[in-house]
């Protein structure tokens, strides 16, 4: 089986001025401004720089580095959230982001509506919905509340449904950025169980967490991230222990 | 687009019934609203515009003539208020979650489309209460439909774009929107005007449009072979520069939002 995931030379630019121009006012004030004062540089700020790496079958990748330093970007890229200003990504399976857990939530509606409301946005289809939706609920333990809005929720119940319809599935590639926990402590076991249960199945993971434990336990391979560069690509012990040591933390 | 489009089919759908839902849920009316709506403003027009400026419009039904053009251009002014701020009322999705960004804006038209073709209960009300009757035309009313639809969802893929990187956009359409509803024949007749004035107000799309369905609905006429070609051609080409502009710049929203 070749790579499931290939990132070649991904470079992502932002532009940090960019929240200048929002309104005709300040569109007005810069236009005047830059007659007088010539052409001012735009910031550029490269959140990656030629990233490379392949991913094969059955996989875990743990990134690690500090905060900003592209960590989260390069997921958003590789899920397709985001276009690289430069490279391309291919990708060889069906993604299933953990990014965000409730997107599109609507607190209106009630639990059963957004579990078909989220599951949509998820990309399940109607009949995948229908076929997994007791498992949905049951995992959730929200039975007694199914035709509850869940503005009514507590934010732990929310999270837990939440959790419940992101997990469904039995995705080729599963992208995790730190979501481990939800809920009550029972809950929290509950999840993390379930985390490790897909992640050990033989599906290929990209893994984003701060907790180096849990990047040790899980990951088959680790990549060290700085300023959008890819400093360290390896053995999880040999990495941590270089991204350790740079951090001063050993 | 098209390709994915059955692709996420469940997803549109699923956010038609949202908006449905939440938009009737806390009324004790509910649905009844969207029927009642127009004949409240018809009949608040009507009041104004045949008893304070004595308007007519000679040989047809006044309130018929008033809630055709009303049915037709609330249909456009709520969905492209609803598209346009569509994808930035979205930002918390896009930013997290890959899903083709057209689906917003199609949704909001499409959402608004099922209001419209129940306010079509009030309007054919209206049509046989006062007597101005049906005939075998009718059928080819639909067509209209799609012309609107069409241009509609086109004007709101351009709005949705520009109000993405122009947050002043809502402030500015509001106002545009109004000096539309002038600018548009819905109270009164386009013959009553100055012929310079008329020429310029049939540069307006939906004059063409709400006039399509007029020479049928009044006029009891087939439209003419010059109105099927202007509202073909204006709706065609309004989507076509909407899904242009939409598809350049959708890649960049992310930056934006």
């Amino acid at each position: 089986m070749d790579s499931m995931i290939r990132v070649n030379d991904v470079s992502m630019k932002f532009n940090l001025g960019i929240e200048k121009n929002f309104s005709l006012k300040l569109f007005f004030i810069n236009f005047f401004k830059n007659i007088n004062k010539k052409k001012e540089k735009p910031k550029d700020f490269w959140a990656l720089r030629n990233i490379s790496f392949d991913v094969k079958k059955g996989e875990v990748i743990g990134f690690v580095g500090g905060n900003g330093a592209g960590k989260s970007t390069l997921l958003k890229v590789v899920s397709g959230v985001m276009k690289p200003t430069e490279g391309t990504i291919e990708i060889g399976g069906n993604i299933c982001p953990m990014i965000e857990l409730g997107a599109g939530f609507d607190m209106d509606l009630t639990a059963r509506e957004n579990i078909y409301l989220n599951g949509s946005i998820l990309g399940y289809s109607k009949a995948f919905i229908d076929e997994k939706f007791d498992e949905i609920v049951e995992f959730s333990e929200l039975q007694e509340f199914l035709d509850v809005p869940i503005r009514n929720f507590s934010s732990g119940m929310t999270a837990r449904l939440a959790f419940s319809i992101a997990t469904i599935v039995d995705p080729e590639i599963l992208i995790v950025d730190e979501i481990l926990s939800v809920g009550d402590i029972a809950f929290q076991q509950k999840s993390e169980n379930k985390m490790k249960s897909m992640i050990g199945g033989g599906t290929t993971v990209l893994y984003v967490s701060h907790s180096i434990q849990s990047v040790k336990a899980i990951c088959t391979r680790v990549i060290w991230i700085d300023h959008g560069k890819m400093v360290m690509d390896g053995k999880p012990d040999e990495v941590v222990k270089a991204y350790l040591k740079a951090s001063n933390l050993e | 687009m098209l390709l994915n489009l059955k692709k996420y089919s469940f997803l549109l759908q699923q956010l038609i019934s949202r908006d449905f839902k939440v938009k009737y849920k806390r009324s004790v009316l509910g649905v009844l609203w969207s029927l009642l709506n127009p004949i409240l403003m018809m009949c608040v027009m009507a009041i104004v515009f045949t008893n304070v400026f004595k308007f007519s419009t000679p040989g047809v039904n006044y309130l018929a003539y008033l809630l055709t053009g009303l049915t037709y251009f609330n249909y456009f002014s709520e969905s492209t208020n609803l598209a346009m701020s569509s994808v930035v009322g979205n930002f918390s999705l896009i930013n997290k979650i890959y899903i083709p960004k057209y689906i917003f804006p199609l949704s909001k038209c499409l959402f608004v489309g099922i209001n419209f073709l129940l306010t079509l209960i009030p309007l054919y009300a209206v049509i046989i209460l006062t007597g101005t009757g049906l005939n075998v035309y009718h059928l080819l009313l639909p067509i209209s439909f799609v012309f609107l639809f069409l241009f509609t969802l086109g004007m709101g893929m351009i709005l949705a774009t520009i109000s993405v990187f122009l947050r002043d956009m809502f402030y500015i359409y509001g106002i545009v929107l109004q000096i539309l509803t002038y600018m548009t024949p819905i109270m009164y007749d386009i013959t009553m005007l100055d012929p310079r004035l008329q020429f310029v107000l049939k540069l307006n799309p939906l004059y063409h449009i709400i006039t399509f369905a007029r020479t049928i609905i009044l006029y009891h006429q087939m439209p003419s072979a010059t109105s099927f070609l202007a509202c073909t051609v204006s709706s065609l080409v309004s989507l076509l520069i909407g899904l242009i502009v939409f598809k350049k710049n959708q890649d960049k929203f992310i930056y934006y939002v």
